[in-house]
């Protein structure tokens, strides 16, 4: 009964060993490679500064020179978290709306799976950043974590809505000087006009000159300011 | 950041006295967010909450609301009276109260306040017959507030138009038509823009 042939088994063990030896290696060979691959994957933000800052504030050396730490007051440390909360939520609204364009370019395929990759782990990192800045919160004042979310995006939207009206202050300025360049020349020109109207007029006609240059002058003010218009062009 | 356990240490030092933060880096961002951060930092010392952090957004404290409507009224006062640019003075004033309001307050009550500071800016302006300020007053006001504004769109259109910027003033009209949705002053400024651009051709060619 034992009276097995070895000889003639070692063939079918032998590709049997060797197939599943090559299977298991392929596979792990390919998911170390995959998980490498996603680990290098490039970020998709660039370092968060705000947290730095903040986590280096929480970690101060002492400098050459000083035997401890330099202390950081607490009211430091709340300003700069809740920096770090307002760049968060910019990244969240960034995310929110690349969103929705990410996954119509996949479907139309114009874009590979490592950008959407990069966009699922920076949409990962973001919720446990939220979780740790929450915790970070409470743990600075009690109750704060629930509210700092909502600073944070109020003073998101705030800076965003200063920082628009300033920009049309500012060409509000340029504009007031161009404005009144050209009310100058406007004005000249009409001066111009009037000029020579009363002094081809002034020798025929007599009270009726008033008339006829103040009716006239409605007209030529507006085509010069017409090719002028054109010449100076459009800012 | 399966890193959620690593930062970057930024040389960053404080000010015993001032409490500010410097940093011997030169990196041009580090030192634009060091100084928003003590700024920020300077704001908050000023409040009063327990541990000086941000209350909620809502509810507000009302008074600043108060003094801003306050000052409106006394623009618009003034500039019923006919005395334009103490209307100017009073809007600018009620701005910047509404402006300098602490950042952590809701911004839809800022845009609100603004929209219509802005607006009765404009109107002024336009009294004064100084029409790149009512421009820019007009655009500012349609900024803060896009949709149920009529009368900046408007305000701005006629200032574009009284400078002879009709080009731009039809631009503007039309975007300002697509928020508003056919009111009948924008639908009838738009025909007057497009009749000058008629006359113009005429005249130039």
């Amino acid at each position: 009964m034992f009276d097995i042939d070895w000889m003639s088994l070692a063939l079918p063990f032998a590709y049997i060993s060797v197939l599943g030896g090559s299977l298991y290696t392929f596979s792990t060979i390919y998911r170390k490679r995959k998980a490498s691959e996603n680990a290098n994957l490039e970020p998709w933000f660039p370092p968060h500064l705000q947290r730095n800052i903040y986590l280096t504030l929480l970690h101060m050396e002492p400098e050459a020179g000083q035997e401890k730490a330099p202390k950081v007051p607490d009211s430091v440390i709340r300003a700069a978290l809740l920096r770090r909360a307002v760049e968060d939520i910019r990244r969240i609204f960034q995310i929110r709306t690349s969103k929705q364009a990410l996954n119509t370019l996949l479907q139309r395929g114009s874009v590979g799976d490592d950008l959407n990759q990069r966009f699922l782990r920076a949409e990962r990192e973001i919720q446990e950043e939220l979780k740790d800045v929450m915790s970070e919160a409470n743990a600075l004042a009690p109750g704060w974590g629930q509210t700092i979310f909502q600073s944070a995006n109020e003073i998101f939207y705030n800076t965003q809505l200063r920082a628009d009206l300033e920009e049309i202050e500012s060409r509000a300025a340029a504009d007031k000087e161009w404005w009144e360049k050209k009310r100058e020349t406007i004005q000249k020109e009409f001066m111009k006009e009037l000029d020579q109207e009363s002094s081809t007029k002034s020798s025929t006609k007599g009270v009726s000159d008033d008339e006829g240059v103040l009716v006239d002058s409605g007209t030529p003010a507006a085509t010069p300011s017409g090719p002028s218009k054109k010449k100076k062009g459009k800012k | 950041m399966s890193d959620l356990d690593t930062f970057t240490m930024l040389p960053l030092q404080i000010d015993p006295q001032t409490k500010a933060l410097t940093t011997t880096s030169n990196s041009r961002a580090l030192q634009a967010e060091l100084a928003a951060l003590n700024s920020f930092h300077r704001s908050l010392l000023a409040l009063e909450t327990p541990n000086q952090v941000p209350p909620p957004p809502v509810p507000v404290n009302p008074k600043r609301s108060a003094n801003v409507n306050k000052l409106r009224d006394s623009g618009s006062a003034e500039y019923r009276k006919g005395k334009y640019a103490d209307a100017v003075k009073f809007y600018s004033l009620g701005l910047q109260m509404a402006l300098t309001r602490p950042l952590w307050e809701p911004q839809q009550l800022v845009r609100e306040e603004i929209a219509t500071l802005y607006a009765n800016r404009a109107q002024a302006h336009m009294a004064l017959q100084s029409w790149a300020e009512g421009a820019a007053d007009g655009e500012a006001s349609v900024e803060a507030k896009r949709v149920g504004n009529p009368k900046a769109w408007w305000r701005r259109g006629k200032c574009l138009m009284e400078m002879g910027r009709l080009a731009e003033a039809k631009e503007w009209v039309a975007k300002g038509l697509e928020m508003e949705s056919e009111e009948s002053e924008l639908v009838a400024m738009l025909k007057d823009i497009n009749a000058r651009l008629e006359e113009k051709e005429k005249a130039s060619s």
